[in-house]
């Protein structure tokens, strides 16, 4: 309780509360470029930090994910271009929305159903993370290994139908990871003489390749098609009672099923939009004006959508294992600020934990502020051409990157995984298994290795206690969930044809 | 196009392999166990191999497939501004210690804008750029303390 309070103290210092609702508003705005998500906005403004005490760098970065949450949205409002998967459902009905001449409305209405998700999590979060972190403390190596198998695996088979591409990201991942001296014996590996790699391929650099260079590269693909796109009007940013009262329901039931989404493993904010959009759907008594404009269409998901960047934070906080994409990107960012999430952060350093625990409470409410009367500025700032906006974030990849470690050479690495992220993206690879797996993998060799030592080279160690039998149930089950999937679908499919 | 889709799987074999090859050539530790290095990497590349093995296979069934992001990749401005964003990227990396951060910065930055906002629009792209690269110059050598060469 102390330091929830000291928690609060600290987030509530005007400084704080400053770098929150720039934090926000940064997020809100790299977040709200088309093509370009959350993972890309904290990637691109890592660097930002840089010099910052570590508690306001936290209270920064945490404030940009928000905000890139809440900037996701905007775009796939008003263009209909999504800037990451958690923000497709928000096209279903906020594009019809605008289309009606209803795009300050819709805007309004997922600013607020975001911070009401939002705020739900958060108690959720208050409620959950300390026995959580409880648990994770009995966790020995081979646990911890089994665990980040299993959140490998759940991110794989979820990216449906690409599993053998999410493997082999996975695989490169992992490999990634091994770069270096090897911690334990003092060998070093695949560094090819190359004296920059001997500290290890600095994960940062392949998230700040992939995410920002990667896809702006991306980009220039559409580059020439997009600003043909007519601009829509804005009409009055409120949305009307009844509108409020279609929402408030889906809200609120959104809200607990996004936050517990988001806590699973691999899951995350797309899952759990979209589930929160089929299931309001099924129990809607107007299913047929789902995709035509529906208001509780675009509150529910948008409310399950941050409700699970929130759960999210959980197995990042606890247990140091990222659930996503952008969640690795986080935790890329909190290792780089000298914060060890896992379940010692919590017995160690209580008041970071609370602190910014706190600073989500403020950062939301920030947020939907920035996000309601800022409204015409953030439209604007949309309509800064592309063609501007892109070679300035490739910029700021770049220095980005020269800060991680004051050598131009790290450029040469940035170009190479800037390309390697547009090849896959274009072939259609899941990018956040190959993120992920860089980031865990160094851990995941290391937590193998003191297992299998500890029961002098017998692989019995991961079957040793409950709760590696549980894990491993889990792992097994996470990989045959496609097949399940497609089981049923089969059977759905069947009486039909 | 074909020889896009098949590269892949071939280019992630040869990646596979050479991890394999060295991992399997890696000095013995002289602390722990002697292949205790070993056994992660040999484990990650062989499955690597194995995968792009099945990846190949797959593409090679589905070889006629058009992928629409292969035909755009190749259409219109799109391998202009990829290939000159890559070798502008290269320039900057070996003139930015010897130039120092502002005047390669605003080189590099302007030539990109030049490249991907048109040479018409130039008046935006100079203001553009000498704004940014003083912004950034200021921003993250002054306020944040980063020393920037």
């Amino acid at each position: 309780m102390d330091a929830f309070i000291e928690g609060l103290t600290t987030s509530l210092q005007p400084i704080n509360i400053m770098w929150i609702v720039i934090g926000g508003f940064l997020g809100t705005v790299v977040g709200m470029l088309p093509g370009l998500g959350p993972a890309t906005a904290v990637a691109v403004l890592i660097p930002v930090t840089f010099g910052m005490d570590p508690v306001s760098a936290l209270i920064l970065m945490a404030a940009i994910y928000y905000g890139a949450m809440y900037g996701g949205s905007r775009s796939s409002i008003l263009l209909n271009t999504p800037g990451d998967g958690s923000a497709i459902a928000a096209t279903f009905d906020g594009y019809p929305m605008a289309r009606q001449g209803k795009a300050g409305e819709a805007m309004a209405l997922s600013a607020v159903a975001s911070f009401v998700g939002g705020i739900m999590a958060v108690f959720g979060f208050i409620l959950l993370a300390q026995p959580l972190a409880n648990f994770a403390l009995r966790f020995g190596p081979a646990e911890y290994f089994l665990l980040m198998l299993l959140t490998l695996s759940a991110i794989v088979s979820l990216s449906m139908g690409k599993m053998v591409k999410g493997f082999i990201a996975m695989s490169l991942g992992l490999l990634i990871g091994t770069i270096g001296i090897d911690t334990q014996s003092g060998v070093y590996r695949f560094t090819f003489g190359i004296t920059e790699l001997s500290e290890g391929l600095d994960f940062l650099i392949v998230i700040i390749g992939i995410y920002a260079l990667g896809e702006v590269l991306f980009n220039f693909l559409t580059i020439d098609e997009d600003s043909k796109k007519e601009r829509k009007k804005v009409g009055k940013i409120w949305f009307t009672k009844d509108q409020w009262k279609r929402s408030l329901m889906p809200m609120l039931r959104s809200g607990p099923l996004g936050f517990i989404i988001g806590v699973l493993p691999g899951a995350g904010g797309t899952i759990a939009s979209m589930l929160s959009y089929s299931s309001e759907k099924q129990i809607s008594k107007k299913p047929e004006e789902f995709g035509k404009g529906a208001p509780e269409g675009l509150a529910a998901p948008e409310s399950a959508n941050n409700a699970a960047s929130v759960g999210a934070m959980i197995p990042l906080l606890t247990m140091g294992i990222p659930g996503s994409g952008t969640t690795a990107v986080m935790l890329g960012a909190l290792i780089m600020l000298g914060i060890r999430p896992g379940p010692l952060l919590f017995e160690n350093q209580p008041e970071t934990v609370w602190t910014l625990v706190n600073s989500m409470f403020i950062g939301n409410v920030a947020l939907v502020i920035i996000n309601i009367v800022l409204v015409g500025l953030l439209v604007k700032i949309l309509d800064t051409p592309a063609k501007i906006l892109y070679p300035l974030i490739v910029m700021l990849a770049f220095i980005g990157t020269y800060t991680l470690s004051y050598t131009a050479f790290d450029f040469f690495l940035l170009i190479l995984f800037g390309y390697f992220g547009l090849v896959m993206k274009i072939l259609d690879f899941p990018l956040a298994p190959l993120i992920l797996a860089a980031i865990v993998g160094g851990d995941m060799e290391q937590n193998f290795r003191m297992a299998l030592a500890s029961s002098n080279g017998s692989l019995g160690i991961f079957f040793g206690s409950g709760v590696s039998i549980a894990l491993f149930v889990l792992i097994i089950l996470s990989l045959c969930y496609p097949l399940i999937v497609k089981a049923f679908q089969r059977r759905k499919a069947e009486p039909t044809s | 196009m074909k020889w896009f889709k098949l590269g892949m799987p071939i280019f992630l074999m040869v990646v596979g392999l050479g991890f394999l090859i060295s991992a399997i050539n890696l000095p013995k530790a002289n602390l722990g166990n002697p292949n205790g290095p070993l056994y992660f990497p040999v484990g990650i590349s062989i499955l690597l191999i194995v995968l792009s093995v099945i990846y190949l296979i797959q593409e090679l069934r589905k070889a006629r497939e058009s992928n629409d992001h292969i035909r755009e990749l190749f259409s219109g401005r799109t391998p202009v501004l990829i290939i000159s964003t890559i070798v502008l990227g290269v320039v900057y990396a070996l003139i930015f210690e010897t130039l120092g951060f502002l005047v390669s910065t605003i080189l590099f930055l302007g030539a990109l804008l030049f490249v991907v906002n048109g040479p018409r629009k130039w008046v935006s792209n100079i203001i553009v750029t000498l704004a940014f690269s003083f912004m950034t110059w200021y921003a993250f050598g002054e306020l944040l303390g980063v020393s920037l060469p």
